[in-house]
């Protein structure tokens, strides 16, 4: 890896009783690149991300993000879930400056910037609008934006489309390249979708349970760009097949 | 107002003024006695020819209601937010305030108004409280029990701290909660303040309980109904003001856009980014 690890992992583990949940893992990402984790339920990418997000103690080794330990520290990362966590008594707008009203004042830079971010994004006739009114595609729409402005660097996020239905699923996804190439930020993406992974990251780590680890590490040589027809390119095809073998067992 | 609107309007006017009407055909039609039980507008007219004597009690009863209530609001709030902060004192404390409730309220207001005072108008207030502060704590502490765990998490990972989390999400996730729990105090708080004054009168004067209970040793029950009436107004009242206030409270709940005076405070060039 020729450029600087945002997030640099070393030797993570993770017991619960006497089920080991992540196995002593190591875990590099490049700043400005996006790697996807797939895996089966129980696997332990949840509680690596939660160990990443600082929500989790580890039983061991380091986390490190920009060169500093952030062991059980909290305020490093943006955080998304499949659930979109968008409060109900708040306007679009106020849902989008939520980190900023979490920990200071909100000022109107931050005001100014939830507009400006929303209009970008087709949801600028939304802002005052209250999450109700919104559909599931443009809600987590609006929480991806929520990510956006705490100027994290490194995004986690965990299944963020999976409640969506297949059409909205491929549209959120496109956008969601969009977005990441025009902010420059670091991806790591959770995902069960094996064409979701490879259609958008740079890398797919597969792990798998009993105990949590990662059992590989695969490039994705995909070009970017990407719309659609690389879903149906033969690379992606051949690296599904790959995929899926890892998940699943079996042949090659 | 439009015709829906209206329709949900004049709907529970129309189903009281049933409620009268059944009333007056059982009264008319069973020929019962007059001193047994009154026409209902021989009731109301015992209350309105009695006004000038009646509305200072009236007025007093209101403000023992009013006043008892926020009184129980404020300790119902102030008992659910500390037995869900501190789960200990919630092992300590809610036990004590499950007895309270079982005590009948009637019997505890007599040692009430030895300890607060004969004649007073404290232990009624107390009494307002006793019964008014519960169903708000039971459902402070369900409400802020119940506010999504992944939605803490989320304020964890920004780095909220405990205070601004609490203003910022757990207060707002607990005001419907909030208002279940006043409007069945609204309801209650009215027949605590009858109780209260039952119990503690004013040495030498009268109040609204006492003329109901003159009323009644005196055979005249178009007084006692009529009262009754009257204070039942009081109660549908309070309540209509707090379930508004709930409405007023949570305007997200009923509307998809926010009003103009909760939009931004400047200005925003639309469009043209």
């Amino acid at each position: 890896m020729t450029s600087t690890a945002l997030l640099d992992l070393h030797a993570v583990e993770k017991t619960f009783g006497d089920k080991v949940v992540l196995a002593p893992t190591d875990l590099r990402v490049a700043e400005g690149s996006f790697v996807s984790i797939v895996g089966p339920s129980g696997c332990g990418k949840s509680t690596l991300f939660n160990i990443i997000a600082g929500l989790l103690q580890p039983d061991g080794g380091t986390v490190k993000i920009q060169g500093r330990d952030v062991v059980g520290a909290t305020g490093h990362v943006g955080y998304m879930l499949q659930k979109d966590l968008l409060v109900p008594w708040r306007t679009v707008e106020d849902n989008i400056t939520m980190a900023a009203r979490l920990t200071r004042r909100v000022t109107a830079v931050d005001r100014e910037e939830a507009r400006q971010i929303a209009h970008r994004y087709g949801l600028g006739e939304f802002l005052d609008h209250y999450p109700k009114a919104l559909s599931g595609g443009m809600r987590q729409r609006v929480a991806f934006m929520r990510t956006l402005v705490t100027h994290q660097q490194l995004l986690l996020l965990d299944e963020p489309f999976g409640a969506l239905d297949a059409q909205t699923r491929l549209d959120m996804q496109r956008w969601l390249l969009d977005v990441w190439r025009e902010s420059g930020r670091t991806v790591l993406f959770i995902t069960h979708d094996v064409d979701e992974s490879i259609f958008l990251s740079d890398r797919i780590l597969v792990m798998s349970p009993r105990p949590g680890r990662v059992v590989a590490d695969v490039e994705n040589p995909l070009a970017r760009p990407r719309d659609i027809d690389v879903l149906t390119d033969p690379t992606f095809v051949a690296l599904k097949s790959r995929i899926m073998h890892l998940l699943h067992g079996g042949g090659r | 107002m439009n015709r829906k609107v209206l329709v949900r309007v004049v709907t529970p006017f129309v189903s009281i003024g049933l409620l009268l009407l059944v009333w007056q055909a059982v009264v008319v039609g069973f020929n019962v006695k007059p001193y047994v039980a009154p026409r209902p507008l021989v009731a109301i007219r015992a209350v309105s020819d009695n006004w000038a004597v009646l509305w200072p009690l009236v007025l007093e009863i209101i403000r023992e209601t009013v006043f008892g209530f926020l009184g129980g609001a404020l300790i119902g709030v102030f008992f659910g937010v500390i037995m869900s902060k501190v789960k200990f004192l919630q092992r300590i404390i809610y036990p004590q305030l499950i007895l309270s409730q079982a005590v009948p309220v009637v019997a505890i207001a007599f040692p009430l108004t030895v300890i607060l005072g004969f004649g007073s108008v404290k232990p009624i207030i107390a009494i307002v409280i006793w019964i008014v502060f519960f169903p708000v704590t039971v459902n402070v502490l369900d409400g802020l029990s119940h506010v999504d765990q992944d939605l803490l998490n989320l304020a964890r990972v920004y780095g909220a701290s405990r205070w601004r989390t609490f203003v910022q999400i757990e207060v707002p996730a607990t005001v419907t909660p909030l208002f279940s729990g006043l409007k069945i105090g609204a309801t209650y708080a009215i027949t605590g303040a009858f109780i209260g004054e039952l119990v503690s009168p004013p040495l030498g004067g009268t109040n609204l309980a006492l003329y109901v209970e003159h009323a009644n040793s005196n055979f005249d029950p178009a007084s006692v109904y009529g009262v009754t009436l009257l204070m039942a107004a009081i109660g549908v009242t309070w309540f209509l003001l707090v379930a508004g206030a709930g409405v007023l409270a949570t305007p997200w709940e009923r509307r998809s856009v926010a009003r103009r005076w909760r939009r931004r405070t400047i200005a925003t060039p639309q469009g043209d980014h």
